[in-house]
């Protein structure tokens, strides 16, 4: 139980720091890029480092998911399932609700 | 909206470093700070502020999460269950956030602002209970090091419906207005439910990240996230966060606090003056 619990939290942190690592270097050039001018390039890479940033947390819960699975554990198997419906849920409503910027 | 440049996109990440450097020596997320200075000083919209503020929790949260993923500081499991209450206020605050008026936001902002300050002036000399290391912490509860008792503390959680609410809430007030919700959730989770204060913070920092993404989805997909104010901001409190944790062991946290406290209630008022 206790080294799952280590490995849980090892695959965690490594998913939140390639998480945050990756999307800090897209938003740092993206801004460079933008300061420069080259306003194709810098659009790119800044939504990618936004979209990165907004997938980490996901990441994470879907990693989680699989390690629970793993330990068999099925009651956060369904909670974590649970949360992972939920940012999907607010994937889906931004879509619906779709307006522009007041 | 104001017109997007290099100067703008300056003060923002200068601003960043502030909030994050502030939070940092506060154990706050820093939105409190953000928030009102992009939408009172800069004059962004509301959605605009609360947009790019809660980019930043999600990178905040990332980022020290990360860190602190060793030491079993966070409770993992009680952060996942929590998670659910939290992803659902979230969800429910990010649709609502698109259909209420701005100043309905603005005066919501000041109230909770105003309740923040009360609070952190009511607590000034907290401490917390130590718990008998040895014994059995239930399904949910945890043990760590600690480093200020050099000793391994344990813990049961108690109320676990009281901790549900209150992530709930929390997550409603994070996307409405583009806070953590940290402020919310760590006094409950430490005075009501039996939790020791880092753990309570090191898991409501943990769960933000989530909580944030919920609400910052919403925004995004409005198109309210302006990518490049959100890269100065998330990039400024990183810089300002990672400062304020390094340097902030030996800063006088009870003055800060107070500080805190006089400045927020600065920002309530401005916030409904603007709101009227």
């Amino acid at each position: 139980m206790t080294t799952d619990v280590a490995r849980l939290e090892r695959f965690v942190g490594l998913s939140l720091r390639i998480g945050v690592t990756t999307s800090s270097a897209a938003l740092a050039l993206g801004l460079v890029l933008a300061i420069f001018g080259d306003d194709v390039a810098a659009a790119a890479l800044l939504n990618a480092g936004v979209l990165i940033l907004l997938l980490t947390p996901v990441a994470r819960v879907l990693i989680s998911i699989i390690e629970y699975a793993r330990e068999r554990d099925w009651m956060f198997v369904a909670l974590t399932c649970v949360v992972l419906v939920e940012l999907m849920a607010s994937a889906v409503a931004a879509l619906i609700f779709n307006r522009q910027v007041k | 909206m104001p017109t997007v440049t290099p100067a703008l996109a300056s003060i923002i990440f200068v601003a960043g470093v502030f909030a994050g450097g502030l939070g940092g020596l506060l154990g706050l997320g820093g939105g409190i700070f953000l928030v009102p200075f992009l939408n009172l000083a800069l004059g962004l919209p509301f959605p605009a502020a609360a947009a790019i503020s809660l980019t930043t929790v999600i990178a905040t949260s990332s980022s020290v999460s990360a860190a602190r993923s060793k030491n079993q500081v966070i409770n993992l499991r009680l952060g996942m269950l929590l998670e659910v209450a939290t992803a659902a206020g979230s969800l429910l605050g990010g649709v609502t956030a698109q259909l209420v008026a701005t100043t309905t936001l603005q005066r919501l902002f000041g109230l909770a602002v105003t309740a923040v300050a009360l609070m952190t002036m009511a607590r000034l000399n907290r401490r917390n209970v130590i718990l008998d290391p040895t014994m059995d912490t239930g399904l949910l509860g945890g043990r760590f090091f600690e480093n200020e008792s050099r000793a391994v503390v344990s813990y049961r959680i108690k109320r676990l419906p009281l901790a549900l609410v209150a992530s709930f809430i929390a997550g409603n007030l994070s996307s409405l207005l583009g806070i953590g919700g940290g402020i919310i959730k760590v006094p409950v989770l430490n005075a009501w439910c039996g939790m020791p204060l880092r753990a309570a913070a090191a898991t409501s920092a943990f769960m933000i990240g989530v909580t944030a993404t919920a609400g910052a989805v919403i925004y995004y997909g409005h198109g309210q996230l302006v990518p490049v104010l959100a890269a100065a901001a998330v990039l400024g409190v990183q810089l300002g966060s990672w400062g304020g944790l390094h340097f902030g062991v030996h800063a006088p946290v009870k003055w800060l606090k107070v500080l805190m406290a006089f400045v927020l209630l600065v920002v309530a008022v401005m916030m409904f003056i603007k709101a009227r």
